[in-house]
């Protein structure tokens, strides 16, 4: 491997360390006024000192920061106001069941304030305690802030827990901040008519980025402390030459396809944390190539690799399955596939012509491959050989597939080309 | 984990499970050797010598970019890592090089796969057992150390089984030497691996597990954790190219080769010795007519070679022409059966054959069946739909027949046999009940071998239909052993 810098190393570790930490990007992002950081702090802070209730949703695509700026407000402020303000979280992942929320809920409200909580207490005891809870803080004037993660999967089923949160806050004394979080654009559309009308309907659009601040944001990471315990003269270099490549055309260019792809900031991240994992451990910088190697890298196409690793009968048995479907056939199952794989055989004399055995082998391979898959979801009773199949690749990745297949039989191109 | 590899590693190789059982106190006695035995941080780790860089690109031939690649991404010593997904088709060799490369960096992991872990409670209870060091045993009664059902409560649970490894893989790092000892455990970061992760789509169809898993890593937002999995769905080289055209899985085509290499060596007396060009030359000749036919048996599963067949088949070629290997098995079924199941399952592939309103004429008291048709020249129309009725049979399948069919069929069958064997047949008069009670016996052997499944129950009746799932060859094949006539029977469109 060569000799081992030990600065090199260390200055990896401390780029991987910044590229997986969501807070270390979002400081940096929130600073300006305008943001969603300054708002959204605003509106928390004002609401605890005023003491009133509100309720706000976070919206943005997911790896946009939403939850990174919320935990960075939320500790600026448990800073602030030490005592008056304790935070509740919940998933939808885990807790869109009401029993397992309601029991979440009481679970760290009595790790909050030192109760003793009581595994074997049923829902409606939850839901009381809750209430009771929530009147109790709001005369001793504390804020409870509830974070609502998934929100749109708390709005499935019977929205019992939003609806009584959101009554809770409008008929007791109480002092809450409900902040639900989505990945989707619409989660208000899915409240139920009673629980929307006690929502406040205000909503944070999570955007990305624009060019200019993704600029800055690529400088701001990819530069190394000057005056930390990294070696000075090492540390300069590094950073030069990291301006060097980012005022490049051709980084640009990069830059510009990943944003069409995805324009959020966690996938620049992934981006940058593969191209940091190709640095050259000797040398110690980052060169362009290790971008290139990542964008080619990160933007793989798995049907196609699929393709590539087939054997030369299961692409036959593709190509059959093709053929089959342009003649738009209803349905076809693998009896219909070998009837077409020796009408080829008789009109072109191929060398492939392999038993049927073979052949069955080589379509469950496919399927095990999910480039086919059955069409009929009980068709348990039948056999492999008369359950009907579809393809799942379509015709232009088939295409492609084969034009990059090393050494694929003329015969096979000339038949999906027809 | 790591202590019973040892063990194994202690007893010499050639022993049988009953020597070694011998050994120990007649082995009645269980769970004594690891009574005493307290599990420690090393168990995390992959237990037997770790392997330097060398060794392990040699164990792989042809995957150095990927482990490479994969050195690369994991990173130095205590560097966080996003979670990683590996894929690939199946038998590429994706489990077995994470394993090791763990193996060569001595980093502490935890390993599950969804193909034994069934269920999301197995799995998480198998995550949680190996974190909290817990080791299932007769003391405490073959359980898990926490009962856990709910991602919810998974998640409470293994954030504080992490946070308790991550302190005392914290201290294991303060006092540790440099020279690499077997079971030491480098670094200060846990690794969750999750093998097989595409059966979890299968789980539940609510389909909440498997965002919950892949979110894992953010829901705990512990840097020192990584996350890897392996799925294979979403690549190899080998020796001889024509088997590459079938498939290209390695375990397949390892059965094939071994039995070309045996072939291939045949000619050789002394196998020490290294063939030159010339010698490579005459062995491939030699087996090179053997290539084309054992081609379409590349997917026959070996069963244990008899003695007498080996002699048979060296007679076999002494005697007549050189026959290839396939064509001397074309009457043998390959495996045995008695012969009231091969009559049942006959009468079982007529049955599905054959529409129901057909057996009054083909199967009469008297045994004697007359299917032969006048034949008529065929016009284009009914050639047309003769057509259509084929295209039909390879669409739609067997058909359904219920279980009195079946059973009627059979006694005119087995009728029949009789008069034609004279008294070597089955004595069907003789003790009918005790039979009848064998043949449902046998039936359900052969439903459970899959030679008969159900097919779904008759709408009006609500009684179960079975259907034969026979292959015409098999069929045509049991026939001819038991010498039915099976062509006469059989309704041709």
């Amino acid at each position: 491997m060569g000799k081992e810098n030990p600065a090199a190393e260390k200055a990896s570790n401390l780029l991987r360390s910044r590229l997986c930490d969501p807070n270390f990007v979002v400081k940096h992002l929130s600073d300006s006024p305008d943001s969603n950081y300054s708002k959204l702090k605003f509106l928390v802070s004002s609401s605890v000192t005023e003491a009133c209730n509100n309720s706000i949703l976070l919206l943005g695509p997911r790896g946009s920061g939403k939850i990174a700026v919320l935990e960075l407000i939320l500790t600026d402020l448990l800073l602030e106001y030490p005592d008056t303000i304790s935070v509740i979280k919940l998933n939808g992942l885990l807790h869109s069941d009401d029993c397992c929320a309601f029991k979440e809920i009481a679970r760290q409200l009595c790790m909050e304030h030192q109760l003793l909580f009581s595994k074997m207490a049923s829902f409606d005891d939850n839901s009381q305690f809750m209430i009771e809870m929530l009147r109790e803080c709001g005369l001793a004037h504390k804020t409870i802030i509830f974070v609502l993660d998934e929100f749109d999967l708390f709005a499935q089923g019977k929205q019992r827990l939003l609806y009584s949160l959101l009554d809770a806050m409008q008929s007791v004394t109480s002092q809450a901040v409900v902040i639900g979080v989505s990945c989707r654009l619409d989660a208000d559309q899915l409240l139920e008519k009673r629980v929307r009308s006690r929502f406040s309907h205000r909503k944070l659009l999570f955007l990305p980025p624009s060019k200019e601040d993704m600029q800055r944001l690529l400088e701001h990471i990819l530069s190394l402390p000057v005056d930390s315990s990294l070696p000075h003269a090492y540390a300069v270099e590094f950073n030069k030459k990291i301006k060097n490549i980012l005022a490049d055309g051709r980084f640009k260019e990069i830059v510009n396809t990943l944003v069409n792809l995805d324009s959020t900031v966690n996938h620049l991240l992934r981006f940058l944390f593969l191209a940091v994992s190709y640095m050259d451990l000797e040398s110690g910088f980052l060169s362009f190539e290790n971008f290139k190697t990542a964008l080619s890298n990160s933007h793989r196409q798995p049907k196609l690799e699929c393709i590539k690793d087939c054997s030369i009968l299961e692409l036959y048995i593709l190509v059959c399955l093709k053929r089959l479907e342009v003649k738009e056939q209803n349905s076809y199952n693998f009896n219909s596939v070998m009837k077409e794989y020796k009408s080829i055989h008789d009109s072109f004399q191929t060398s492939d012509y392999y038993s049927r055995n073979v052949c069955l082998r080589a379509f469950e391979h496919l399927l095990q491959r999910e480039l086919i898959c059955f069409t009929d979801n009980r068709g348990y009773s039948q056999s492999v050989e008369f359950r009907p199949v579809k393809l799942l690749i379509s015709s232009i990745e088939l295409h492609q597939g084969l034009k990059s297949y090393c050494s694929c039989p003329v015969i096979l191109l000339k038949l999906v080309e027809r | 984990m790591a202590r019973e590899k040892e063990e194994s590693m202690q007893v010499s190789r050639r022993a049988t499970r009953s020597s070694t059982f011998s050994a120990n106190n007649n082995g009645i006695e269980l769970g004594k050797p690891n009574d005493s035995y307290i599990p420690t941080l090393g168990d995390l780790v992959f237990g037997q010598e770790p392997i330097s860089l060398d060794d392990l690109l040699s164990r792989f031939p042809g995957r150095r970019v990927q482990i490479l690649e994969l050195l690369r991404l994991l990173g130095t010593l205590n560097s966080s890592m996003p979670p990683l997904f590996v894929y690939g088709s199946a038998s590429t060799g994706k489990t077995s090089i994470i394993i090791q490369v763990f193996r060569h960096l001595s980093r502490p992991f935890v390993y599950t796969s969804c193909l034994s872990c069934y269920s999301p409670r197995i799995l998480f209870e198998s995550i949680l057992n190996q974190l909290l060091l817990h080791k299932k045993n007769a003391f405490n009664g073959y359980s898990s150390a926490k009962r856990c059902e709910k991602p919810s409560d998974f998640v409470i649970f293994v954030r504080e089984a992490l946070i308790n490894v991550i302190d005392s893989l914290k201290e294991n790092a303060e006092k540790t030497s440099t020279s690499k000892l077997k079971g030491q455990v480098n670094g200060k970061m846990i690794y969750l691996i999750f093998d097989n992760f595409e059966l979890v789509r299968e789980w539940d169809k609510s389909s909440s597990i498997l965002p919950f898993l892949f979110g894992l890593s953010d829901i705990l937002k512990m840097p020192e954790v990584g996350m890897i999995f392996i799925s294979s769905t979403s690549p190899d080289t080998i020796v001889l190219r024509p088997f590459c055209r079938i498939t290209k899985r390695v375990d397949e085509l390892s059965t094939a080769f071994s039995l070309l290499f045996k072939r291939y060596c045949e000619p050789l007396s002394d196998l020490g010795v290294l063939p030159n060009g010339e010698m490579k030359r005459r062995l491939f000749s030699h087996l090179q007519p053997h290539i084309a036919p054992s081609l379409n048996e590349i997917f026959r599963v070996a069963s244990q070679p008899c003695l007498e067949c080996g002699v048979n088949q060296e007679t076999r070629r002494k005697g007549g022409a050189r026959k290839s290997v396939g064509s001397g098995d074309l009457d043998d079924i390959g495996f045995h059966m008695s012969t009231s199941a091969k009559y049942l399952l006959v009468s079982a592939f007529l049955a599905s054959r054959n529409p129901a309103t057909l057996d009054a004429s083909l199967f009469d008291t008297t045994g004697v069946s007359d299917s032969r048709k006048r034949k008529r020249k065929a016009s284009e129309k009914s050639l047309e739909q003769k057509e259509a009725a084929e295209q039909e049979l390879l669409m739609k399948g067997p058909g359904t027949f219920s279980l009195e069919r079946l059973l009627a069929i059979f006694q005119c069958i087995t009728s029949v046999g009789e008069e034609e064997e004279g008294n070597d047949g089955l004595r069907v008069d003789e003790g009918s009940n005790a039979l009848m009670s064998d043949i449902l016996l046998q039936l359900t052997s052969l439903c459970n071998s899959n030679f008969i499944v159900k097919g779904g129950s008759c709408p009006l009746e609500g009684s179960t239909r079975y259907r034969s799932t026979l292959s015409e060859d098999l069929a045509i094949k049991v026939a001819r052993s038991i010498k039915f006539p099976l062509s006469k029977y059989l309704y041709r469109r």
